[in-house]
């Protein structure tokens, strides 16, 4: 009878094992199953529904997209990149540097060796599109934005329009016909597929999507007084609109907006020149629009490597700490450019001291650079100077200290102005000669008696010397082929050399849905 | 010997034995349990005796000796150990019973993990191989992972010979375009995807299940292969107490020569038409930055137990300095695995491993790419000028001033980076085994990691206080202390019921079970400039607080699994495995959230019907045949969510104050993201003839991923910063052969050897791109662009360049190579400048005349292995070998200077007026388009490892109280055989990138003596 209890026992001591392990077992199924389980949020992620106040950074975001300068990475808009195509391209500047260093992209860029696959145009384009794809998913956000008030809305919407008008004239300026892309791609699907991403669109047309973003940007943004320093206002708007319509030579709407611009009695020319380009003038009474730079998060905020990559740069004998990597060196055609006794010309060029008497060249700082044996190349690009002990920086033993790029100043508005004078439908000589002399005047220039479309020319070269617009300025007038040829650069073929290629990859790409430009 | 012993504990092990506390004593029965071996008795430890008819029982001690107390009613002893045939004996009288147990060959069979449980090796139906932790314990290096090369077939392992990181392992083919290629691991239960953690010393054995039947149990995470490892444990009986170390030292094997001044020289002023300036050095750069390197790595294990517990602890300490100089990596293992028995039902046990490693100037943590290529100062070494000094009374010599080239030394010693990553990593479960045929099991594992990475870059300035001349790019105007702590615990819970019931010939196992698992990774750093040198001062506060940055992040992913598996086994010839599971992941979209993975195996032992059983030509013939899918769900958490960029600030004000921040939606999302599944069918012949002397393997396998993830580069025009979004769009292919042949003899009781061979045969290719657009990848320097190209019937990331016909001899050569219209293809070539063919006919040479150059992945890989036995020594030689790959010498294309240095050999061998080679130009500046002149076979032929060890005599050790010793010494990577002129063709990267010689940490030779002893 003893077996039997003990079997009994056991028995009972089964059955609770198993009960206890099917309930253990499904307690742990049914803790499984729970959906939320697997409901994980991502961690950090910000998405577009968590943040009210979205669609107004995002208009912010917009504007940092503009200081890109990726040039030799995801995107370029004011880096390197630009400085090539803008600057070295043009006749007032030559590569610089040693000959090897960046034969490839900017060398070829400069002696008009140019393959599509340059690194340079293909940083570009994915730069403007990348800032471009920021505005419209901004411009998105604001249409659907509940929290602000629609004053506000039309207010920021305008901002962010200037901005994508800008970046189209760049696009349409670098090259030609460009897809015009003015929405946000539904999915990736829609991203990937749909053909308008991948068409370019006739230069015409987008220079008419420009012209409809800047007048919503006039018909919105209030005047500079009435403006935060640094966003885009209504004067903004009006000289980009005038500036576009001076690429389509529509003088009368050049004309007309200029004059509004003028008397609007919101700017005036700097007394002195060479204060434009330091950082006490940042935004000063002649600045329209210019890229902002400063600091964020205890670092320096701009354009990568705009200003090292123009630094004068150590050669020769060396010895010395030098500012950066010698690029962008002024050209001798822009030297024999200037009239004697141009007070621009000290302001645009740093010259180095190659008299043999080692004096060196000391710059309005006060900081000394040693004469050419020490120096690798004889000139450099004054506009692109950063003090590092004069002007104020989150890091100034960064070499690459940030330096606002003025985009829009009044000096263009009154050569815009006097261009569009002297053109035969508008035929106003005289106003001309004022504005170009208002100009020769702060520059230390005897005023002129009477002024042809030359002389604008000339004058306008002048001012706006390492500013970014010669290049584009000489494929306006038509001479950009005599001109270029004329001081060296006989590569330059006429009908292929006044636009860049279309990025080799993106033509991969879509299957050759995107055409080349003629000649590459 | 050895191996054999190891087996029996691990055999030993798997099955431990049942006991029951002791009744009232009668008597005392003790004895010894021995086996014929070679005609000579042999002591067996870990043999289980047990009274008949009740629980009560002992094992064998390691001398073969038991004793047990016996009641009245206890009659008669049963000894049974896996592989023997079990003797029952009558005790009557005795109170000495020696026993000797006979082999049984029918039941002399492998059990292996096969996940979530064990299976017998013959009943497996899918394909898995298995390696034994002391064949992988005697190469010196870090990683079991890495000791696999050339070991199983359809596994390739490409080897990276930087201290602290693993290799990349591909099972079967690139399946997936994505960065998870690797495998899956499974160490006692924990899932995870990095086993730099684990003492090679520690396991017994891994097991590699390589199709997506084995794997479908792993369901989602199964696609890239999964490696199953077993850590040891303790043995029941004596204190047995084990010794291992190995010391050696390292170097790189295999190093390109660049030139010396006098060559350099005479190719630059080739090359420019300008002199380099004289100077007295002749610098050889790779020399150096490199170093031979001393590694040791010992390892002390205790284990033991009693009849109720086992337990084993393990200590291991491992150290490699790394070849190139500052490096220093250190490791401590500690390992405790125990295991209780609680009653005749319950059993619960421990498996727990802690790791603290310390990596000194790890590559792995500067200026490195995630595919192991160490940036700047490989690319630096590479075109420094021999004529500048490397470093001359504490000055460095100045490459950046005359070439734009920072000094490699200074590249190096201008950094203190320590990363200390602390891993505990363990799991405990409790077993309980209600009814004879039914056993269930929950366990609970984590696996925590915490790392803190300080990375200290020194204030230096480019003026004479650093250098010999002042002047240059190469400067840090600022120090700055970079902190970053990241933490991560990963936990998974498992539970598993287990039926296995016999009806006859019918042996039917079934295995339901849950699994849970969720992880959470939280990270952040700090940064100031300013902290001195000091290495005392290295902490943030120290450094300016307006110079402080901040940063930190997260992660957390679950998944949710249910899983089920059926085994079918009639008398042992016709056998059915079927598995399904189903798989739901947070890391997926709701919608597509929940996924199921079945497959199916079947299996025919043909030498085991009646028919086969007068033949001997077969011991063992089987054919098996099987299906699965699997699944591979490695993607970024945020993958499917759109997300906002932050911080994108812009300083409306200007400098004058702080910028207003912002932010930006920047990515392209696919909202619809789905697993990528891989279907694969498998058929596979196993035999084993001349008993057992030949055994083999042959395996066929074709596999498809579908809607495999990749990176579709997409419009620049949609505004998505990195160009591409994730997305399933590929269809991917891998067909293959594996062959497997062992041969092992053993001709006299003083002399056996063996002899394996494995090869694989691989082809891979695209075989649907749902996008419709070619992928370009393997971008390279500025004047190169892509070099590979992905797209339908060819294989993932095919190299993709301008074809060379050779070089023009002559300008007028040049001249003369024009279009149809006379115009000339080449306009600005020259005498000694390559040909390129103008595939299209268009006149001109761009991108549209690129042409396939063959794929960065082998057409076959293979392994040779020997091992011979002669008395007291032991020898044994590994070889593994690609064929048929190609390689990117990707390092020669980013000379973009003439004052670049050049290979010795391109000094000799390059195109000269008179010597007019066609295959090498004259001397350049670099920025060459990329063509197949850059496109190198990558075959090799590799002394993996070469072993000879010499065992002491276990008599004369006794009187020492020494149990074994065995001395010997290793040599890893002895000697490679290889076309290529790089470092190393074994070049690991993500699928569209692979194959290109960057800048690679070039493999290492390893030579080294170590000691195991035992008492």
């Amino acid at each position: 009878m003893k077996t039997n209890q003990v079997n009994a026992r056991e028995m009972k001591t089964n059955i609770l094992l198993r009960v206890t392990f099917v309930i253990a077992l499904l307690s742990s199924v049914f803790y499984s199953c729970s959906d939320n389980f697997l409901d994980v949020p991502v961690q950090g992620g910000v998405s577009t529904a968590s943040d009210p106040d979205l669609a107004s950074k995002l208009v912010t975001g917009v504007y940092y997209s503009l200081l890109q300068g990726s040039s030799f990475g995801d995107g370029d808009i004011h880096g390197f990149a630009f400085i090539s195509v803008t600057s070295i391209m043009s006749d007032d500047a030559d590569k610089g540097s040693t000959a090897g260093d960046q034969a490839v992209p900017v060398g070829d860029l400069d002696n008009f060796t140019i393959s599509p696959t340059n690194k340079f145009a293909e940083t570009l384009w994915s730069g403007h599109y990348n800032s471009i794809g920021a505005a419209n998913q901004a411009l998105s956000a604001l249409s659907k934005a509940t929290s602000i008030t629609p004053a506000l809305r039309n207010q920021l919407t305008g901002e962010v329009k200037f901005i994508r008008a800008y970046l189209y004239f760049n696009l349409v300026r670098m090259y030609g016909a460009v897809p015009l892309v003015l929405r946000v791609p539904k999915d990736s699907q829609d991203a990937n597929t749909e053909p308008s991403f991948q068409t370019r669109i006739a230069a015409t047309i987008v220079y008419d999507s420009i012209a409809r973003d800047l007048q919503y940007a006039i018909n919105n943004l209030p005047l500079k007084s009435q403006s935060s320093t640094g966003h885009a206002n209504k004067g903004a708007a009006q000289t980009l609109l005038a500036k576009v319509y001076m690429y389509q030579k529509k003088w009368d709407q050049v004309k007309l907006l200029t004059d509004e611009v003028i008397n609007s009695n919101q700017y005036q020319l700097l007394p002195n020149y060479a204060n434009l380009w330091r950082q006490e003038s940042n935004n000063n009474i002649e600045s329209i629009f210019e890229i902002q730079t400063g600091a964020f998060n205890n670092a320096n905020l701009g354009p990568d490597i705009y200003t090292v990559s123009q630094g004068p740069r150590v050669g020769g004998l060396g010895g010395w700490d030098d500012l950066g990597w010698g690029f962008n060196n002024p050209s001798t055609s822009l030297l024999s450019a200037y009239e004697v006794g141009d007070l621009r010309k000290d302001a645009t060029v740093i010259a180095i001291d190659n008299s043999g008497t080692h004096k060196g060249t000391v710059l309005w700082d006060g900081f000394r650079i040693p004469s050419s044996d020490s120096v690798q190349n004889l000139y450099y690009n004054y506009k692109a100077y950063t003090s590092k002990e004069k002007e104020k920086y989150a890091n100034k033993d960064d070499k690459n200290r940030p330096k606002n790029i003025p985009i829009l100043r009044y000096a263009d508005v009154l050569l815009m102005n006097a261009e569009a004078a002297l053109q035969p439908s508008i035929n106003q000589p005289a106003i001309a000669l004022s504005n170009i002399n208002k100009i020769r005047q702060r520059a230390g220039l005897t005023a002129k008696g009477a002024v042809t479309i030359n002389d604008v020319w000339q004058e306008r070269h002048i001012e706006l010397a390492m500013e970014h617009d010669r290049f584009w300025d000489l494929v306006r007038q038509g001479r950009a082929g005599q001109v270029l040829r004329a001081s060296g650069k006989t590569n330059f073929v006429d009908g292929k050399h006044e636009l860049l290629p279309i990025p080799n990859s993106q033509i991969l790409l879509s299957g050759n849905k995107l055409t080349q430009n003629t000649g590459y | 010997m050895i191996g054999k012993g190891i087996s029996r504990i691990l055999i030993f092990t798997v099955l431990t034995a049942i006991s029951t506390s002791l009744a009232a004593q009668v008597r005392m029965v003790k004895g010894k349990v021995t086996t014929l071996e070679d005609g000579k008795s042999v002591e067996m430890p870990g043999v289980n005796v047990i009274v008949v008819g009740t629980a009560k029982g002992t094992t064998t001690d390691i001398d073969g000796s038991f004793s047990i107390e016996l009641a009245a009613s206890d009659k008669e002893l049963s000894f049974s150990f896996i592989g023997y045939k079990m003797k029952n004996v009558v005790v009557g009288d005795q109170t000495v019973i020696n026993v000797s147990l006979e082999t049984d060959t029918q039941q002399l069979e492998e059990v292996v993990v096969v996940g979530y449980g064990v299976q017998k090796k013959t009943d497996i139906t899918g394909s898995t191989a298995n390696v034994k932790g002391d064949e992988l314990y005697k190469q010196p290096v870090l990683t079991a992972t890495q000791a696999l090369q050339g070991k199983v077939a359809g596994v390739q392992i490409i080897s990276s010979g930087q201290p602290g990181t693993s290799p990349q392992i591909r099972v079967r083919g690139v399946s997936t375009a994505l960065g998870g290629t690797a495998a899956l691991y499974d160490v006692d239960g924990v899932l995870t995807d990095d086993i730099s953690n684990i003492n090679t010393a520690d396991i017994v054995d891994m097991n590699v299940l390589k199709d997506a039947s084995a794997a479908a149990i792993y369901g989602s995470r199964g696609a890239n292969g999964v490696v199953i490892i077993t850590t040891k444990k303790g043995v029941s009986g004596k204190l047995l107490i084990n010794y291992n170390n190995n010391i050696g030292i390292r170097q790189a094997a295999n190093l390109v020569e660049m030139a010396n001044s006098s060559e350099y020289k005479n190719y630059v002023q080739a090359a420019t038409g300008t002199i380099p300036p004289s100077s007295g050095y002749n610098t050889d750069w790779y020399k150096t930055i490199l170093r031979n390197a001393w590694q040791q790595n010992h390892n002390i294990s205790i284990s033991g137990g009693s009849e109720k517990s086992t337990f084993l602890v393990n200590v291991g300490y491992l150290t490699d300095e790394g070849i190139v100089v500052d490096n220093d990596f250190k490791r401590l293992t500690l390992r405790l695995n125990q295991d209780f028995k609680l009653n005749d039902i319950f059993k619960i046990g421990l498996q727990s491993s802690y790791t603290n490693s310390v990596n000194q100037n790890g590559f792995g943590n500067i200026d490195i790419d995630e595919d192991g290529n160490i940036g700047s100062v490989y690319n630096d070494a590479y075109r420094a000028a021999p004529i500048i000094a490397n470093i001359v009374g504490g000055k460095y010599g100045n490459t950046s001033t005359y070439q734009n080239v920072g000094n490699p030394l200074l590249d190096i010693k201008n950094n203190s980076v320590k990363v200390v990553a602390d891993r505990l990593q363990g799991s405990t479960y409790l077993e309980a085994k209600p009814l004879s045929w039914l056993t269930i099991r929950t366990s609970i594992g984590a696996d925590w990691r915490n790392s803190l990475n300080r990375a200290y870059n020194y204030k230096f300035l480019a003026d004479e206080s650093t250098f010999l001349v002042a002047g240059g790019n190469q400067y840090n105007t600022r120090s700055n202390l970079n902190v970053k702590n990241s933490q991560s615990l990963q936990w998974v819970w498992n539970n598993i019921a287990t039926a296995n019931k016999k009806f006859g010939l019918h042996d039917l196992t079934l295995m339901v079970g849950t699994t849970a698992e969720e992880y959470h990774f939280t990270s952040f750093s700090a940064s100031r400039k300013d902290v001195p040198a000091d290495q005392s001062l290295w902490y943030i506060g120290v450094g300016d607080a307006n110079s402080s940055q901040n940063d930190g992040s997260g992660d957390a992913w679950a998944r949710n699994s249910y899983l089920a598996r059926f085994n079918y086994s009639y008398d042992g010839k016709y056998l059915l495995t079927a598995t399904i599971r189903s798989d739901g992941s947070s890391r997926l979209p709701k919608q597509n959230r929940w996924q199921q993975y079945p497959s199916v195996g079947i299996a025919w032992v043909a030498s085991r019907e009646s028919f086969m059983q007068n033949q001997n030509i077969f011991d063992l013939l089987k054919l098996r045949a099987s299906f699965g899918i699997v699944g591979n769900d490695r993607i970024p958490t945020d993958a499917f969510t759109q997300t906002v960029a932050l911080n994108k600030p812009y300083p409306f004000n200007g400098s004058a104050s702080t910028a207003t921040n912002g932010a930006q939606i920047n990515q392209i999302k696919d909202p619809n993201i789905k697993w990528e599944t891989t279907e694969e069918i498998d058929f596979a012949l196993e035999f084993s003839s001349l008993q057992s002397k030949l055994s083999g393997e042959i395996n066929y396998y074709d596999k498809t991923v579908k809607n495999a993830l990749i990176n579709v580069p997409i419009p620049r025009t949609v505004g998505d910063i990195d160009g591409v979004i994730l997305t399933n769009a590929a269809s991917i292919q891998n067909r293959g052969l594996e062959i497997l042949i062992n041969w092992k003899d053993k001709v006299n009781s003083d002399f056996s050897y063996s002899i394996g061979g494995n090869v694989t045969f691989n082809t891979n290719k695209v075989v649907a791109l749902n996008g419709g657009q070619a992928i370009r990848g393997g971008y390279i320097g500025a004047s190169q662009g892509f070099t590979t190209y992905t797209d339908n019937g060819l294989a993932i990331g095919s190299f993709y360049v301008l074809k060379t016909l050779g070089v023009f001899n002559s300008d007028a050569d040049a001249a003369a190579y024009t279009d149809t219209n006379g115009k000339m293809i080449q306009p600005s070539a020259k005498a000694g400048d390559f040909r390129y063919q103008d595939v299209n006919n268009d006149g001109i040479i761009d991108d549209n005349d690129r042409v396939l150059a063959g794929s960065y992945q082998p057409k076959a890989y293979y392994g040779v292995n020997l091992t011979a036995n002669y008395k007291s020594w032991d020898f044994s030689l590994s070889i593994y070998g690609n064929a048929g790959n190609q390689v990117y010498n990707g390092k020669r294309a980013v000379r973009v200077k003439g004052e670049d240095n050049i290979e010795k050999a391109l000094v000799y061998n390059r195109w000269t007026s008179s010597g007019r080679s066609q295959t090498q130009p004259a001397a350049n500046t670099g920025n060459q388009l990329a063509s197949d002149y850059f496109v190198e076979s990558g075959s090799f032929v590799r002394i993996n490892n070469l072993t000879v060890g010499y065992t002491f005599n276990s008599e004369r050790l006794k009187r020492f109280r020494v149990r074994s010793m065995r001395v010997y010494a290793t040599s890893q990577n002895l000697l490679t055989l290889k076309d290529y002129s790089g470092f190393t063709s074994e070049l690991p990267g993500d699928p569209l990138n692979s194959g290109i010689e960057l800048s690679a940490y070039p493999t290492t030779r390893t030579i080294a003596v170590g000691l195991n002893v035992s008492f």
